[in-house]
């Protein structure tokens, strides 16, 4: 079980949250990509081992979106990787 | 095991859902709304209703049902501007007064909620999960206020007498 820190309520727990998916890259223009770049950023999701950055919605708190980095190998939340986590 | 609290349905509340920048809230709605609070997950009451801090931008302002018809004329949501939104929800939500030496005990099995004093005070209140569904609980005198959508009314009536055993 996740203890997961909300910008507004503070840290709660994973039960009042809904996973929302990796963050993927930025969206790119499709008209200046081939079939197999343009393909690979619908279809590939993010699955590394190790840090991932993934969004959650605290759905049953106060309906704020937010972003953590969390290690796949331990599923603990760690700091961003640019911060040293 | 059974608990020392006692559980009361309410009646139906006042509520209005309260959204966008509180200065503007402040200047459309004037003296008619309690001080807004500062803290996030937390309420203020002038006497006649409370005014709950519960999301980036959002409050909701509860008060006796008698007093719904005067809430909307001093709100007037229909001619807000278009900064903010005021909706009356006062048929949605369904309370349940949670009191007694053991109140704490339902909640801590209802929610997954820090519910010592330190972190959750006398003035709070908060959107979490109670038995698994989205709730709103606020501090009382005595014990607790839990509120859930009208349709889980039977379920959550259920699941607190489950509870208290």
């Amino acid at each position: 079980m996740l203890l997961i820190t909300c910008p507004f309520c503070g840290p709660r727990n994973e039960s009042e949250f809904v996973y929302g998916g990796p963050v993927k890259p930025p969206r790119p223009d499709p008209a200046t990509r081939d079939d197999a770049e343009w393909t690979e950023w619908l279809t590939h999701v993010p699955n590394p081992v190790g840090p991932v950055e993934e969004q959650w919605w605290h759905a049953r708190g106060c309906g704020t979106w937010l972003t953590i980095w969390r290690d796949t190998r331990s599923h603990d939340i760690v700091g961003a990787p640019h911060d040293g986590g | 095991m059974s608990h020392d609290v006692t559980i009361t349905p309410l009646e139906t509340q006042a509520l209005f859902d309260l959204r966008g920048p509180a200065t503007v809230l402040r200047d459309w709605a004037g003296d008619s709304l309690p001080a807004f609070p500062q803290r996030p997950n937390t309420g203020s009451s002038n006497g006649r209703a409370t005014l709950m801090f519960l999301g980036p931008d959002h409050w909701i302002l509860r008060a006796d049902l008698a007093r719904e018809d005067a809430f909307e004329a001093a709100l007037r949501p229909v001619a807000a501007p278009p900064e903010i939104s005021i909706v009356r929800i006062s048929d949605t939500l369904a309370f349940f007064r949670i009191i007694g030496p053991e109140a704490g005990e339902i909640l801590s099995i209802a929610c997954p909620l820090d519910l010592h004093p330190r972190c959750f005070g006398h003035d709070a209140a908060s959107f979490t999960a109670a038995f698994g569904i989205k709730a709103l609980v606020i501090r009382c005198e005595g014990g607790f206020e839990l509120a859930v959508d009208r349709s889980y009314l039977p379920m959550m009536t259920e699941c607190l007498t489950a509870a208290a055993g």
